[in-house]
């Protein structure tokens, strides 16, 4: 993977949203999350919103397998902590010292849910959205293009410092450096792995300054795209309407 | 009267805290469309007249410097850097290093420069795909600049600066790190440049044979200063090459064994392969 | 100690297999340049011989070893690896300290690593730079000090992956007398190299790998004429080899001596 991110290419309805669009989706999806006060009214949304957005984009079946791949540890750990631990009246059945009870179910059972429903929301936006073009669309509405551009490129180089780091081990260890054993031995390894890395990444970072200047890049001006983010007054209005929705959402369970 | 399009006078600098002078006493004229070679041993500060010549000296490079240096007829360190920018231009060795980070396809690495400079959606549409037909990178319009090999970086990392079509190109060793067929599609673009535009480009390389088929006039820098200038066949058989640590080809080389072991006064000597057979075919 | 590659094949994955049943063998004090085109597996192969990578298949012995029961820290003993990158190895913050640093790994006494180091760094012309910090000096330099790295390992077998790259006539002369030097002293020198004038001149033995298959293994003198066999490898004959063939010679390799000689011989 070229790239450190779990965008899903695609070309549904979904995809050729607003990048800002669907990070309002997103926003309302968390809303509904942590608002409704009702847990049951959760997975109801899920269910009806949430998966079809998931549908519309093309993607039900990753999706889904994310989400089930996230959730999993949360659901784990939460039906048997708060079954046990959370006390209450209605006991399902007792083991040794420690009782399992309905309420503890009912708790768990909430907060799956909501957690479930808001890594849907996100992984809605990541799997559809290009990194690259969120922050195109965030430089339009103004946001410096220089912070644009250190989020996207740390995004590409992460993958490569793995290339370095593995060509620094081989080299050090081709000079008699053992890596395998104790802890003494992993620590001593440690000095010659980083330096390089660290003067190495210097030199790249000076010679990439270069590459940049002689692209234009510190030139001050209103910057344009070779790709069209495709935007529209009916999106605009939807966005804040999403939003606003999500912020009701959590000023009614907060009431 | 062609237009000198960089110009040094008297020119020295160092680098900040450093003490001592990477370039000195430089007397250079650059004209427009003309494809300069600089040839020199390692540490002569061949880089450093490349950054002198296009203005990444003073503006991105600071330390002392004396000397007149003008760029596109103005005083270079009088320009600011928003007015040079898209019109010059450097590669450097290493192709991993000059690509953005910023875009995601090598058909938007290109358009990059020419976002970054304001042009119109269409135009700059049009001058990327002119680009990438020109530098043969139109199949990897939709690949990741990443995936490519180093040749295939290097002709993007030329590409991305050519289309913004610079007054001035420096390419300091760019075939250094690739393997033959990389540095044969540098070579190729470069010829591609020089055909079919009036970029003025100085190519510092140590591939001698390949600047003695390239260059219009080659430089020598020694020490921070320059010993010599004129055209490639002259300089480059000259037998100082050899002490200052710059070499020359085998051919010129093989020749220059003969001529010293005869006793005839022989032809200049030659410095590419068929200058060299034309040579040595009268003795056998 | 001789190398002996037999049936060696690497996979990187199930998509990519690097090497296909090479067999080589490489005799004890043999001067040996691998040539091909990025991609063919010219550096998967070194590193299969220095123990940075194990055979899928086959087996890769030095001596009396199996590379794929030792680490590459032990193999260092006897494989010395020269990388094209300095650097990606340099740390120290002196010149003696980062040529000291191989032979501490390996060792050698107290006094044996200061012999070593010094006739490293001599045999480089780096002598009177010893205190200076390895990132002060300029690249081509930093590239030398990183042979001193390896050299101070006294390894009976080196390997040099593009030792030329970059580099200047002067510096290419240097690193040439220290092969020269090497095979005065018996080691068996291995080059990865794209530069074929460097190869013609310095080593007796060419193995041509092309998408990873031996395609060609013998004297530089007869495996540098092949024009249309290292064509399909898509590397280009040397100079003078070049030259020998405008001048209808059939059989040539070597330096401008050389040539003057066989010139001579005509």
């Amino acid at each position: 993977m070229a790239q450190l991110s779990l965008y899903r290419p695609g070309s549904s309805p979904l995809h050729k949203l607003n990048p800002l669009t669907k990070l309002a989706v997103m926003a309302c999806c968390l809303g509904a999350a942590f608002g409704f006060p009702n847990p049951y009214w959760v997975v109801g949304f899920y269910l009806l919103f949430t998966l079809s957005l998931a549908a519309w984009g093309g993607m039900l079946k990753p999706f889904l397998v994310q989400n089930a791949k996230l959730i999993l540890p949360f659901f784990l750990s939460l039906f048997i902590i708060q079954g046990f631990f959370y006390g209450g009246a209605t006991v399902l059945f007792p083991l040794g010292p420690f009782s399992y009870t309905l309420e503890g179910v009912e708790v768990a059972f909430g907060f799956t849910v909501r957690i479930l429903q808001a890594i849907a929301g996100m992984t809605l936006f990541i799997f559809s959205t290009r990194p690259d073009h969120l922050m195109l669309a965030l430089q339009k509405h103004g946001f410096p293009h220089q912070a644009m551009y250190l989020v996207v490129t740390t995004m590409q180089i992460i993958p490569q410092f793995q290339n370095k780091a593995l060509a620094i081990l081989e080299a050090q260890q081709a000079r008699g450096l053992e890596t395998q054993g104790n802890l003494i031995v992993r620590l001593k390894a440690l000095f010659p792995m980083v330096v390089p890395m660290i003067l190495g990444s210097l030199i790249d970072i000076d010679e990439r300054a270069i590459a940049l200047e002689s692209r234009a890049f510190s030139k001050p001006g209103p910057k344009t795209s070779l790709i069209e983010i495709p935007d529209s007054e009916t999106q605009k209005i939807l966005r804040w309407c999403l939003v606003a929705a999500g912020l009701l959402l959590v000023v009614w369970r907060a009431l | 009267m062609t237009k000198t399009i960089a110009h040094l006078t008297d020119f020295s600098f160092s680098y900040a805290g450093s003490g001592t002078k990477a370039i000195q006493e430089i007397n250079l004229a650059i004209k427009e469309g003309e494809l300069i070679g600089v040839i020199g041993p390692s540490g002569a500060g061949k880089s450093t007249l490349g950054y002198a010549l296009s203005g990444f000296i003073p503006h991105f490079f600071t330390g002392d410097l004396s000397g007149n240096q003008q760029l596109f007829g103005q005083e270079t360190s009088q320009t600011p850097l928003s007015e040079l920018a898209g019109r010059t231009g450097m590669v450097v060795q290493n192709p991993f290093n000059q690509i953005s980070g910023a875009r995601y396809t090598v058909r938007e690495e290109v358009a990059f420069g020419l976002e970054n400079l304001g042009t119109d959606r269409k135009l700059m549409d049009k001058r990327v795909n002119e680009t990438l037909e020109r530098f043969k990178l139109a199949s990897l319009r939709d690949r990741s600049p990443y995936e490519l090999s180093g040749g295939q970086q290097q002709r993007l990392a030329l590409a991305s600066i050519l289309a913004m079509e610079p007054d001035l190109l420096i390419l300091d060793e760019p075939t250094s790190q690739l393997d033959p067929a990389g540095a044969e599609e540098v070579f190729e673009s470069v010829h591609t440049l020089t055909e079919t535009s009036s970029t003025t480009v100085v190519l510092i390389s140590h591939k001698l044979e390949w600047l003695a088929e390239v260059a219009d006039r080659i430089l020598v820098l020694v020490a921070g200063r320059i010993r010599g200038q004129g055209p490639p066949r002259e300089i480059l058989t000259q037998p100082d090459l050899e002490p200052w640590g710059i070499g020359s080809t085998q051919y010129t080389r093989a020749a220059r064994l003969a001529s010293s072991a005869a006793d005839t006064s022989q032809p200049a000597l030659p410095v590419t392969l068929d200058q060299a057979v034309g040579f040595f075919k009268p003795w056998i | 100690m001789d190398i002996n590659i037999q049936d060696l094949t690497h996979a990187y994955n199930s998509q990519v297999t690097a090497l296909k049943g090479v067999n080589l063998r490489i005799p004890r004090g043999d001067c040996l340049a691998i040539i091909g085109e990025n991609g063919a597996g010219k550096t998967t192969l070194a590193k299969q011989i220095n123990g940075l990578l194990k055979p899928s298949q086959g087996v890769v012995n030095i001596g009396e070893h199996t590379t794929a029961e030792l680490s590459p820290a032990k193999i260092a003993r006897f494989v010395g690896y020269a990388f094209q990158n300095p650097d990606q190895q340099l740390f120290a913050s002196k010149v003696v300290d980062e040529v000291r640093f191989g032979p501490v790994n390996l060792g050698y006494s107290s006094q044996e690593v200061t012999t070593f180091t010094e006739q490293a760094l001599a045999a480089v012309g780096l002598e009177d730079q010893t205190e200076k910090h390895p990132y002060d000096l300029h690249l081509a330099d930093r590239k030398l000090l990183s042979l001193a790295a390896v050299l101070a390992m006294r390894t009976p077998i080196v390997i040099f992956d593009e030792p030329t790259t970059g580099q200047d006539a002067l510096h290419i002369q240097k690193i040439g007398a220290i092969i020269q030097q090497l095979k005065a002293q018996g080691r068996t020198v291995i080059t990865i190299s794209h530069d074929l004038d460097f190869c013609a001149a310095y080593f007796e033995r060419v193995v041509v790998l092309r998408r990873g298959e031996v395609i060609a293994d013998g004297p530089a003198a007869e495996v540098l004429m092949q024009v249309d066999l290292l064509a399909t490898a898509a590397v280009k004959p040397p100079q003078l080899v070049r030259l020998a063939l405008g001048l209808g010679w059939d059989h040539f390799a070597g330096t401008p001596e050389d040539f003057m000689q066989a010139l001579q011989n005509k």
